[in-house]
């Protein structure tokens, strides 16, 4: 009885502190540093609430639900572009965050978002091939291009041992890239010939895996994957810490491929506007940001934090695309209703075939 | 207090204790079922969610409704497809769930009563850990590389059979739906099976039946409730299921409930994803009433069924 009045006790109190100001963050897993959360929570004398979300569609399925209570959301580029059209985000005072003066100007004012008006770029990723270096050498498959993926002579060769991504757009997009389509192409006939491709490869695959295809290619399991730059960094860092033997590449196809921009925004729901404004001003100071690529992989749009952000991450051309190959990449553009359905009727398609 | 006074304060009891399942029933299972239904008549959102039911201009209020999505439905042999895989796999794991409880319920029924409710608390011990570890688990039992795989390949080359794969095909998915689902299946059956009077058992047999004649003759029968309920409660969820194929199917297990949470999470197309679900559940009533009426006609059946 009288731990249960400590504890009692305890939780009131805890619950009286938390009372003060709580920031509730709803961001993709392992997308901020924990030495960013601690550094900011000391600032601020704030408790920082964690919640995490694993696709874009998942995001807006929940907010579209009525998810409420969040005051900063990490929705990839043309995720902004719907929820902005839908009026769910509020107008940021740009005057409340002088260290956007900190961003690369490529990354401003990009068309999902013209002038910047709810959304700061935080991170950048790449859609590439992750691949089992020793596997892929033995077996002579090329990995600097899609036809890797999607070309039966070469998949023959490692049948099962293959994920794509369980992701419409991002599927569909490498098909049409690998057609030689812009990954944005909208002409049915297009996806119709990109929907071919991916059943022809379909028989090859293992899995569509969206979840935890990294842990599956870092234990060998799995030989050749679709997956996002950060996933497959990090496979590679566990692959080597295991010391299993098991040596994980990646590589940009030379076809082009597409770049997420991921970006901080507030909802016009949010509780504590004022500490996400603070937050967000926080997190693009250069020292702070280059946490994110030094610790999770993470491709950064920010100046000042090169100079903080270590030479190895840094000099990895597929973290920090330069030049011809940033030319190539491209952002997923937001489809409308009836663009949305027909694109879901080819996956249907895929999925059941 | 008077009589009649008591007799008003039970009914008032009476039925306040109908009355709130029922209110809780009215506002969490048939008000979103309406709202459901609903749905499937009205047009996507451009950004996800619903387009609204009705707009109003200088003529007045408008319905915005349409039929297009049970069209859409109906029209493309697509649809029908996966609902008739989702039915041969949860007919398999039903059917599955059946033969491996069976046995088991039995020998829980006849073991030693200081043990059996331990035996019990064996079957619902899983549930302890969360669903999703434990399916996750299997996805390392049939990986590639686990020591299962390897020893049964290893097995298989000795009569010179090619090595299988076991994780990403259906048989992962039905091996997975089956260890879901086989408390769901041993608990009724164990329920009914320790009802049985040992003494129907002693008079089949002093009347001259062999074991296996008691078995099929008296057993089986009396134990159709339990099995009717156990396969009720294992087709049903099985049937929906969406968390297994997407982890252990892989490419080729997708079932109907992937295509409904497909539409939800990513094709924002709630109105189609109401639809299959509706058709889903009209289905799923189908079948419930069709296995207890059936199981009302077999012998044995109509004593208990009721």
């Amino acid at each position: 009885m009288k731990h249960f009045l400590t504890l009692l006790a305890l939780s009131v109190l805890s619950a009286v502190a938390s009372a003060e100001d709580v920031l509730h963050i709803y961001n993709w897993s392992d997308y901020l540093p924990e030495e960013t959360i601690a550094t900011f929570e000391e600032q601020c004398g704030c408790r920082i609430v964690y919640d995490t979300f694993s696709s874009n569609e998942e995001l807006m399925a929940k907010l579209a639900a009525g998810a409420r209570g969040y005051d900063i959301l990490v929705p990839t580029d043309y995720a902004v572009s719907a929820m902005a059209g839908r009026d769910m985000l509020l107008e940021l005072d740009h005057a409340r965050l002088p260290n956007m003066k900190n961003l690369k100007p490529e990354f401003l004012d990009r068309p999902f978002d013209p002038g910047n008006r709810f959304s700061v770029p935080y991170a950048v990723g790449v859609t590439l091939l992750g691949f089992n270096a020793d596997k892929m050498r033995q077996h002579g498959i090329p990995t600097d291009t899609w036809a890797a993926l999607f070309d039966p002579k070469h998949l023959a060769k490692i049948k099962g041992r293959v994920t794509v991504l369980d992701d419409q757009r991002e599927l569909m997009g490498a098909a049409l890239i690998y057609l030689g389509y812009s990954p944005n192409d909208t002409d049915p006939a297009h996806w119709g010939e990109a929907r071919d491709v991916i059943l022809k490869a379909k028989p090859y695959w293992a899995a569509f895996n969206a979840s935890n295809y990294n842990v599956l290619l870092a234990a060998g399991d799995i030989w050749l994957v679709q997956g996002y730059s950060m996933d497959v960094y990090q496979a590679a860092a566990d692959a080597e810490e295991a010391g299993a033997g098991v040596k994980i590449g990646y590589a940009i196809p030379k076809e082009g491929a597409y770049m997420a921009v991921d970006n901080l925004v507030i909802p016009k729901t949010a509780p504590e506007p004022e500490l996400a404004l603070r937050f967000i001003d926080f997190v693009l100071d250069g020292r702070q940001s280059a946490v994110l690529s030094n610790e999770l992989g993470i491709g950064n749009p920010n100046m000042a934090a090169t100079e903080f952000i270590d030479a190895s991450v840094l000099e990895d051309p597929a973290l920090f695309p330069q030049g011809d190959v940033l030319s190539r990449l491209s952002n997923i553009d937001e489809l409308d209703a009836r663009q949305r359905r027909a694109m879901n009727r080819l996956w249907t398609e895929i999925k059941v075939q | 207090m008077t009589r009649a006074g008591s007799l008003q304060t039970e009914a008032v009891k009476r039925r306040l204790l109908v009355g709130l399942p029922t209110l809780v029933l009215l506002v969490l299972f048939a008000a979103p079922t309406l709202i459901m239904v609903l749905a499937t008549f009205q047009f996507p959102d451009d950004f996800g969610g619903l387009a609204p039911a009705w707009y109003s201009d200088s003529d007045g209020v408008h319905l915005d409704l349409t039929l297009e999505n049970y069209e859409r439905f109906a029209g493309e042999a697509i649809y029908l497809k996966i609902f008739w895989r989702s039915l041969v796999y949860a007919t398999l794991t039903t059917l599955f769930c059946a033969a491996l409880a069976y046995p088991l319920a039995m020998f829980i029924t006849r073991a030693p009563s200081r043990i059996r409710d331990l035996l019990v608390l064996l079957v619902i011990l899983p549930f302890w850990s969360n669903f999703l570890i434990r399916v996750y688990a299997w996805m390392s039992i049939l990986g590639p590389r686990s020591l299962f795989t390897e020893g049964l390949n290893g097995l298989l080359g000795w009569f010179g059979l090619g090595p299988v794969t076991l994780l990403f095909t259906p048989f992962a998915v039905i091996v997975g739906l089956v260890y879901v689902h086989l408390p769901f299946m041993v608990l009724p059956l164990y329920a009914n099976l320790c009802r049985h009077d040992p003494a129907w058992l002693d008079a089949a047999r002093d009347l001259g039946a062999s074991p296996w004649k008691t078995f099929v003759g008296v057993t089986l029968p009396m134990s159709v409730p339990g099995l009717v309920a156990g396969s009720l409660l294992v087709f049903i969820p099985a049937l929906g299921a969406f968390a297994v194929p997407d982890i252990l199917g892989g490419a080729q297990g997708a079932m109907i409930g992937n295509l409904i949470s497909d539409q939800f999470l990513s094709a924002r197309d709630w109105p189609f994803g109401s639809t299959i679900a509706v058709a889903l559940t009209l289905f799923v009533v189908f079948i419930a009433w069709l296995m207890t009426a059936v199981a009302r006609r077999l012998p044995g059946g109509a004593a208990h069924a009721r």
